[in-house]
């Protein structure tokens, strides 16, 4: 056990499903679509019998009344949800892959990383938001700075195994074929660790959002996540819901888009090149 | 890919050890360095900081703070393990289920958590009880994701082979399904297990009423400053422990799979 085990993408896992491949389609489609609407009318009964306290749990048709009333206000605090997140990702994942590159094809320095990585992995960087505000203040810098370093891990980490990895005999041939340093990193090592990279960055990519919310619950810098705060402060528990189920809708586009991105880039993907092979 | 990755760290393993805590030993300079020049209350420095951590536990904050958040984490981590393997043996196995629940499945394990904590206040109010829910409300996807996702890869003549020995309903689940899945299902559980640790601490800040998240964004709004960090310190180093409890366990459990299934454990 010398080596950090890698932060493996859920995403992409769940669709890949080797029984279900031959099946249907159209099938499938339609028993997701039951599922769905199984589990809104699991959440009316539950709530229009009074199972759980109405209070605390509004109808279904009252969220989406609350959401359609609160449009303008919803939007603007996802947007500014949206805005730290990607700021964030885009520092975290440019860090991640220069610096995990640099350390996982240099024996010292991975070495010499690995026990920094050991102790800051288990360390929920959610609770450097005091911190960080002690530092930062409350502001967008602060925001910044913590969904960046939350997010730089799993691609640091996974950048690293994966440059490190790479086939050595596909090395050596890129080398007697003349391949110099730069074009070697561009066309054999990031080519092959693409798919353990592109596995970090899925991991990071919903890690950014769940900090980026608790920074703004806890902090109460604007947002998704302070829009629902401030819901349930004034007793808004449909407005609650509402903000709830938008951010639902926003983790999930953002994770099954990147999952269908890098279908599409990195077609040499193989199943499971997320640690488990 | 079994065995083609050469491995070149064995040979130095006592080097490549030094070198890690060698690593680590610079990282605390750095800040300790770092914090004399800037000379701010804000960025205490590395041996205040802990000093700060070491006042944390041998005060009584280890009893109203620390053994909470400890037992929370490990009822509600838990707790999700049996839901979310018994659930995830279902989903897997049979299609239909599968199909039902998945894109309900995918959307819960999307919501980021940390939006459901107000949630949780309302209907449980201010205590331990919310954040335990809370983590289980986070911490089971992983592992029912991953479970569902062992059990139906399970090479179908197993299956097969396993019914025509009179394996049924329960004795297949138990027997057969569960220790053919357990190299996934300890990789959703070791997830599960960071992702436990991150909601406690995000759901004792917002309304924990005790516990070591309470403490430490207690400490940072009453201005204790070296208290926050000390208390940061010691979460890290409760982290830890979990975390090396679990590869005591995962590699005793799954003791039998090493060196069949390849690079699954030291990835």
């Amino acid at each position: 056990m010398t080596q950090v085990q890698l932060e493996a993408g859920l995403g992409e896992e769940s669709k890949e499903i080797p029984r279900n491949r031959n099946r249907p389609r159209r099938r499938k489609r339609a028993r997701q679509v039951g599922g769905v609407v199984l589990a809104l009318a699991l959440w009316e009964v539950l709530s229009s019998t009074g199972a759980i306290n109405k209070n605390a749990l509004p109808t279904p048709a009252a969220t989406l009344a609350a959401m359609a009333s609160h449009l303008g206000a919803l939007s603007s605090a996802l947007a500014s949800t949206l805005e730290a997140w990607a700021l964030g990702m885009l520092a975290a994942g440019v860090g991640g892959i220069v610096v995990g590159t640099l350390v996982g094809r240099s024996k010292t320095a991975d070495a010499a990383t690995e026990t920094i990585v050991r102790m800051m992995r288990p360390l929920p960087s959610l609770a450097l938001i005091p911190i960080a505000i002690l530092i930062a203040g409350l502001g967008i810098k602060m925001t910044f700075g913590l969904v960046s370093f939350a997010a730089f891990w799993p691609v640091f980490i996974n950048t690293r195994v994966g440059v490190r990895q790479v086939d050595n005999l596909a090395l050596e041939t890129a080398k007697v074929l003349g391949l110099k340093r730069f074009s070697l990193l561009y066309r054999v090592i990031l080519p092959s660790a693409s798919p353990i990279i592109a596995s970090g960055l899925q991991v990071a990519i919903s890690l950014a959002l769940v900090v980026t919310v608790s920074v703004e619950l806890v902090g109460g810098t604007g947002g998704l996540g302070q829009f629902i705060l401030s819901a349930q402060q004034g007793n808004e528990t449909a407005t609650m819901f509402a903000g709830i189920i938008v951010g639902g809708i926003i983790g999930w586009a953002l994770s099954t888009g990147f999952a269908r991105l890098v279908d599409r880039l990195i077609p040499w993907r193989t199943r499971g090149a997320g640690g488990t092979r | 890919m079994i065995g083609a990755r050469p491995d070149r760290r064995r040979s130095g393993t006592i080097v490549h050890f030094g070198l890690g805590w060698l690593g680590l030993a610079i990282l605390a300079a750095i800040w300790q360095l770092l914090a004399l020049a800037l000379h701010t209350p804000v960025f205490p420095t590395f041996t205040t900081s802990l000093v700060a951590a070491w006042h944390v536990v041998t005060s009584s904050t280890l009893t109203i703070d620390i053994i909470p958040s400890v037992e929370r984490t490990a009822l509600g981590f838990i707790i999700s393990a049996i839901i979310g393997v018994a659930a995830g043996m279902v989903i897997g196995h049979y299609e239909v289920v599968q199909d039902w629940s998945s894109a309900v499945v995918d959307f819960m394990r999307s919501l980021p958590t940390p939006l459901l904590v107000p949630v949780a206040i309302v209907i449980f109010g201010v205590n331990g009880r919310m954040v335990v829910v809370t983590i289980i409300s986070a911490a089971i996807w992983p592992i029912l994701i991953n479970t569902a996702n062992g059990t139906s890869t399970i090479e179908p003549t197993m299956i097969d082979t396993a019914k025509t020995y009179g394996f049924r309903g329960r004795s297949l689940f138990l027997k057969i399904v569960l220790p053919a899945a357990s190299p996934q299902i300890f990789a959703g559980l070791r997830v599960a297990l960071s992702v436990s640790l991150a909601v406690m601490v995000v759901a004792e800040m917002l309304g924990g009423g005790s516990g070591i998240g309470y403490f430490i964004a207690n400490a940072q709004q009453s201005f204790n400053i070296d208290g926050s960090y000390g208390g940061v310190i010691v979460l890290g180093c409760l982290g830890w422990i979990f975390n090396t409890l679990f590869l005591l366990f995962e590699r005793r459990l799954l003791a039998w799979q090493r060196g069949t299934v390849g690079g699954l454990l030291d990835v």
